[in-house]
């Protein structure tokens, strides 16, 4: 299998896994699924962080695979009874979005820090009002995008 | 939004509604499960923020 193929499949694979488990595979259990050493899906974590397909922990396990976050955070999407964690707003709205699916995030608001939810029903916002502030420009968003 | 700013020692940066936030999260994600999916190029961003209505300075993707 060529480099590429695999690091694509690898990818495949890692988001096949959040959509089922709400958390991502450890290394490990990657490794065993593609019937190789973790020290080569090491490498392939590596190249896709590189890409930015990927952020990792210091661990060299996944951290993120946007939208969705390996450790809790303030954005949990819910769908019927599964759940996953977003990394931002932008990311749990993204979560309902990639799987076509109606569902809500339970946050709570950047500023003042009161609950929040934000439903989708049918496919668009049960209520528009509220708004999102972006601090940081696009074009530094990955010099820190865990802070981002 | 200043508490926040002040708190975090963070300039003001842009806002935008929640409904050009799911629109976004809808056109960024859209791919996003394909084995096929390939990171979006600056021209393809930069139409997206036209649609989107992301015209000002602050989202200038380019160096």
């Amino acid at each position: 299998m060529t480099q590429s193929v695999i690091d694509k499949q690898v990818r495949h694979y890692i988001y096949e896994y959040f959509v089922k488990t709400g958390q991502a595979p450890t290394l490990h259990h990657c490794a065993q699924a593609f019937s190789c050493p973790p020290a080569e899906i090491n490498e392939v974590y590596e190249r896709l962080a590189h890409g930015r397909a990927l952020v990792l922990q210091s661990n060299g396990e996944i951290l993120m695979a946007e939208p969705f976050s390996a450790v809790p955070t303030a954005f949990a999407v819910e769908i019927g009874n599964h759940s996953w964690w977003g990394n931002c707003i932008w990311d749990a709205l993204g979560i309902l979005a990639m799987l076509k699916e109606d569902g809500r995030v339970v946050t709570a608001c950047g500023c003042c820090n009161d609950a929040m939810q934000v439903e989708i029903r049918n496919g668009q916002l049960a209520d528009v009002s509220g708004c999102v502030h972006f601090a940081i420009p696009p074009k530094e968003w990955w010099k820190n995008v865990v802070f981002a | 939004m200043s508490r926040w700013c002040d708190h975090w020692n963070q300039p003001r940066g842009a806002i935008i509604s929640l409904q050009q936030q799911w629109l976004l999260a809808q056109t960024w994600y859209a791919d996003r499960l394909e084995l096929e999916w390939r990171r979006k190029t600056e021209e393809e961003i930069d139409a997206l923020w036209q649609e989107l209505g992301f015209t000002s300075s602050f989202w200038d993707i380019h160096s």
